[in-house]
């Protein structure tokens, strides 16, 4: 029955719909909306749910065939980032009140469990845009601070350009093949073709700047600096797995070799590098973060060096500690009027002392981002480099590990800060609101058991 | 108790008293000191049940526990006791209590997050100690870091921010390199025989080129000499001892060092015996000069703690020149040795932190004619300075002696085979033990008398909780110069199986393929 497996495949996305109508539906006949959280949390939730559910049956069908397909395994990584989007919710409770950031949140979400399972060019170009196109406004509602303008400007242009090389690529590719299925990127990967080779490497390209991956990466830290805390988390932890989700599907489980996986590592190798340096110079913690995610990008992308079975695996996990850590950061950043004294790193001094819950939690977050055991980071760092060391390419896989000791510092220099500094915040800092406590601890419950049972997420990815 | 359950008790307890110290309510901090002695006390408490009952006629594992933890990857959480951890268990567990009530007057501020600290430690150490698995023991090992990061660093000197970066920026470099051996290795076992396991048992039977052995061993060998450390890389060690809390500097001697060498012992040598033949007399030499150039440079210290700093550089170089000799009494010398140097070591930080507390200086000048003005101070620090050098009756002389006569055994033999180097290397080590004797009891000289002068005076000599910490530790010094006996038993085995397992070739186009290609020829040729 084709209506049937349109409204089981499609249920995740139905409900994320159905909740962005209700949204709009409050917001035109009440005369003051409220509720726009509960609904948003309500869809974000059953939508989770419903995805885990649809995995664990192990539902599999394409109802649009060769455009639209659910396979256990995708429903699982939407679950898990359908999941990982409610401690943003949780966090915009202070800073966005009215209906337009749920529906904009919403709809990005959408766009990602589209791109998830999108099984052509097409869907996945739609997906993938729809993911990233409520984000550009979502940036701007911050407008407390003029930054925000320039911000949103800069991501809106640089994304366009990844767009346009999306395209192109996509269109070199079906010059090609004359087919639009994912297939012909696997193809053109073993392909000696100059129009495949080409459009090969513009899509890449156009990952890369998705990504933010050296050097297409200038626009991440002002972006990041720039949006309010709860939109530069749900970039730093939605919009990346989308896009690296987004890589997954293309290369599927197709081998890489030899020109294709110095593409695929060069420039992630430069990223990491680069981005645990200059990470080290920041003053902004959201700045920081946003440099401290380039490196994790080029993590990220070591991971299409390993074989392909694996791939699927390493990059979930990864995005799945690695979001977590985020979150669980921005969600125990003490809160302030000043939205730009509460971004400096030097308003952390001595937080332990003002506030040892955030400081544990924060310091918690940055021990595993620096990939230091025993917590989730360092077992997803070690998923990625163990496939790279089984794909034979040591080298990379060294020079890689060696880049991600030159990150170390930076995070250290955190807790540094919260533990080892005499306070200096000024008092104006303090808030009368208190810390996101509901949405740090969403977050610490799971890391807790990603560093106890690591293998049980593992087996089931 | 069933055995297995026995030993997990004994590494979750600090797990517990983490858990116990959040309950306390923030202004009760003697309850929250009290509260941590009494647990580090039951560790204790099994811990000896745990030593008591081992068998030392038994060369397997005992007290094993064996769970499936990362099964795709074939992790096994795998903790055992063997007769190479069973005296540093009993050493972190005795270490336990004195550290913490070492610290109750001396740490006022963050009186909690202090003593989870300690615990976390604790547990770290125990738990790299009693890995059986090399994921979990890399897991345990780079957790030590994060709380010696913080103790250096929050309760620390002037300079401990420093200190503490310097410190885990030297030893998350060793271990980054050491992950990457790491992988390389569960990879290489995975592609010779076809089964993925992190396993020591299964590790040691990997059969790689010398070529690859020698760079995974350089990268092992990197970690572990860092946290040893041998010359040239210990410059953050008196950095990162002066900082430091006494706490720290105790933990630091007593156990953390220890971990080195224990690496070495349990890891890098017999998991690439081939390449360790080949580098032996680099590390012999390593190890001299770190006995030599430690001495020295103890030798010309001004501040006392670093004087003591330097001289573990140099007693650690006995541990490494015992445990390269292959030599069964140099190996079972280098345990004895681990055990004294943490005893001894320990038990002097302690004795400099006491009297900085009443003090607050460090400079050795300021001191003179301690023995009028502090006599029971002075009767324990003699003992202890005794100890350090190595008197017979205490058990600094067991294990120097010991690891003295393994060299020397081991050199002569090679010198009859008309190889010599060693047999000079060893000579060269003695003169340690000289100038082991000159800086230590020139140091006490010193302190201890001559014209009577302190800093701060009327001087309190010791209470009654200093005189308590102190003479555990004596007892124990004792204990293990007497006695020895006991010790050396548990440890024999296990000495027999890593010296069988570095002795073993394992190379598969090393020297064994050479020699049976050899053999075949000469027995075509006839």
């Amino acid at each position: 029955m084709i209506w049937q497996d349109i409204l089981t495949a499609m249920l995740p996305e139905h409900l994320l719909l159905a909740g962005i109508v209700l949204l709009i539906g409050v917001e035109i006949v009440a005369d003051k909306p409220r509720g726009a959280l509960a609904i948003s949390l309500l869809a974000v939730v059953a939508a989770a749910a419903a995805a885990l559910w649809l995995s664990s049956t192990g539902y599999a069908a394409s109802p649009f065939a060769g455009q639209y397909a659910v396979a256990p395994a995708t429903s699982l990584a939407k679950a898990i980032v359908l999941a990982l989007s409610v401690p943003v919710l949780l966090m915009s409770r202070h800073e966005f009140a009215d209906s337009r950031f749920h529906i904009l949140l919403l709809s990005s979400l959408y766009g990602f469990c589209l791109l998830l399972s999108g099984d052509s060019f097409l869907t996945l170009f739609l997906g993938l845009e729809l993911m990233s196109l409520p984000v550009y406004v979502l940036v701007l509602l911050a407008y407390k601070r003029r930054e925000s303008a320039e911000a949103a400007l800069k991501y809106l242009v640089l994304g366009g350009a990844a767009t346009a090389a999306f395209l192109m690529g996509a269109s070199f590719l079906y010059g090609t093949s004359g087919s639009l299925a994912l297939s012909a990127f696997a193809t053109a990967l073993a392909s000696t073709d100059r129009v495949a080779t080409a459009g090969l490497v513009l899509v890449v390209v156009a990952f890369f700047l998705k990504a933010a991956i050296v050097p297409f990466h200038a626009w991440a830290p002002d972006a990041y600096e720039g949006a309010s805390v709860p939109v530069t988390a749900y970039m730093a932890t939605v919009i990346k797995a989308g896009v690296l989700l987004a890589a997954v599907r293309l290369f599927g489980t197709a081998p890489v070799s030899g020109r294709t996986a110095d593409l695929v590592a060069i420039l992630p190798l430069l990223s990491i590098v680069w981005g645990n340096l200059a990470a080290m110079r920041q003053q902004s913690f959201r700045r920081m973060i946003a440099y401290s995610s380039i490196a994790h990008a080029g993590y990220l992308f070591y991971a299409f060096l390993g074989d392909g079975p694996g791939r699927f695996q390493a990059v979930v996990f990864y995005l799945l500690a690695y979001g977590l850590m985020n979150l669980l950061a921005f969600a125990s950043i003490p809160p302030c009027e000043d939205d730009a004294a509460r971004d400096r790193l030097d308003n952390l001094k001595g937080l332990f002392h003002r506030e040892p819950y955030a400081a544990l939690m924060i310091g918690i977050a940055m021990l595993s981002l620096a990939g230091i055991p025993p917590f989730p980071g360092f077992i997803a760092k070690f998923l990625i480099f163990k496939n790279v060391f089984a794909a034979g390419y040591t080298t990379y896989a060294v020079l890689g590990l060696i880049g991600s000791y030159l990150g170390i510092y930076f995070y250290l220099r955190v807790i540094q800060y919260m533990f080892m500094s005499p306070e200096s915040a000024p008092a104006e800092m303090r808030s009368s609101r208190g810390l996101a406590l509901d949405a740090s601890l969403v977050c610490l419950i799971p890391v807790i058991l990603l560093s106890l049972f690591p293998g049980w997420v593992i087996g089931r990815l | 108790m069933s055995e297995p359950a026995l030993l997990n008790v004994v590494l979750y307890l600090p797990v517990a008293g983490i858990l116990l110290l959040l309950a306390v309510p923030r202004e009760q901090e003697s309850l929250m000191r009290w509260l941590s002695f009494a647990v580090m006390v039951v560790q204790l408490v099994f811990t000896v049940m745990l030593y008591s009952r081992f068998d030392s006629a038994d060369p397997g594992l005992q007290f094993e526990t064996r769970l499936p933890w990362i099964p795709d990857w074939g992790v096994y959480y795998h903790i055992g006791l063997d007769g190479m951890n069973v005296l540093l268990v009993m050493l972190t567990a005795f270490l336990g209590p004195l550290v913490v009530a070492g610290s109750f007057s001396a740490i006022t501020k963050d009186v909690k997050l202090f003593y989870a600290m300690v615990f976390l430690i604790q547990f770290a150490m125990l738990g790299t100690f009693v890995a059986q698995d090399l994921f979990v023991f890399y897991l345990f090992w780079e957790t030590m870091l994060i709380p010696m990061f913080l103790i250096i660093g929050i309760w620390g000197g002037e300079r401990r921010i420093y200190a503490t970066l310097k410190f885990v920026l030297y030893t998350a470099f060793g271990s980054i390199l050491m992950l990457a051996a790491v992988i390389y290795l569960v990879y290489s076992l995975y592609t010779s025989t076809g089964v993925t396991s992190f396993a020591f048992t299964d590790l040691y039977k990997t059969e790689l080129p010398l070529r690859v052995q020698t760079v995974l061993l350089a990268a092992f060998a990197l970690s572990f000499a860092i946290k040893v450390p041998m010359v040239p890389l210990h410059t953050w060690l008196p950095d990162a001892h002066v900082e430091a809390p006494t706490a720290g500097s105790v933990i630091l001697a007593g156990v953390l060092l220890k971990m080195g060498t224990y690496g070495f012992m349990k890891l890098g040598f017999p998991l690439f015996p081939d390449a360790t033949q080949f580098f032996a007399p680099t590390i012999m030499t390593l190890a001299v000069v770190s006995i030599v150039y430690g001495a020295c440079l103890a030798l010309v210290q001004t501040d006392i703690k670093k004087i003591i700093a330097y001289s573990s550089i140099s007693h650690l170089g006995y541990v490494m020149l015992g445990l390269i000799s292959l030599d069964l009494l140099g190996i079972q010398g280098a345990v004895i040795q681990m055990v004294s140097h943490g005893l001894t070591a320990a038990g002097l930080f302690l004795m400099v932190g006491m009297i900085y507390e009443r003090c607050h200086t460090r400079e050795l000048a300021a001191y003179g004619g301690l023995a009028k003005l502090l006599p029971v101070y002075s009767v324990f620090f003699m003992i202890l300075t005794l100890a350090s050098v190595g008197l017979p009756t205490t058990s600094g002389f067991t294990g120097e002696f010991l690891v003295l006569l393994g060299a020397f055994r081991s050199a002569w033999a090679q010198y009859q085979q008309g190889i010599g180097y060693p047999l000079a290397v060893s000579v060269t080590a003695v003169t340690g033990v000289v100038l082991g004797a000159l800086y230590m009891l020139w140091f006490a000289q010193r302190f201890l008398f001559g014209t009577d002068k302190a800093p701060h005076q009327p001087l309190k000599d010791l209470d009654f909780r200093e005189r308590a910490i102190l003479a555990t530790i004596v007892a124990a010094v004792f204990a293990l110069g007497l006695f020895p006996d006991s010790a050396l038993q548990k440890t024999e085995l296990a000495a027999k199986q890593y010296q069988q397992l570095v002795a073993t070739e394992r190379a598969k186009m090393g020297r064994s393929v050479q020699r049976v290609a050899t053999e075949s020829t000469t027995r075509s040729a006839p």
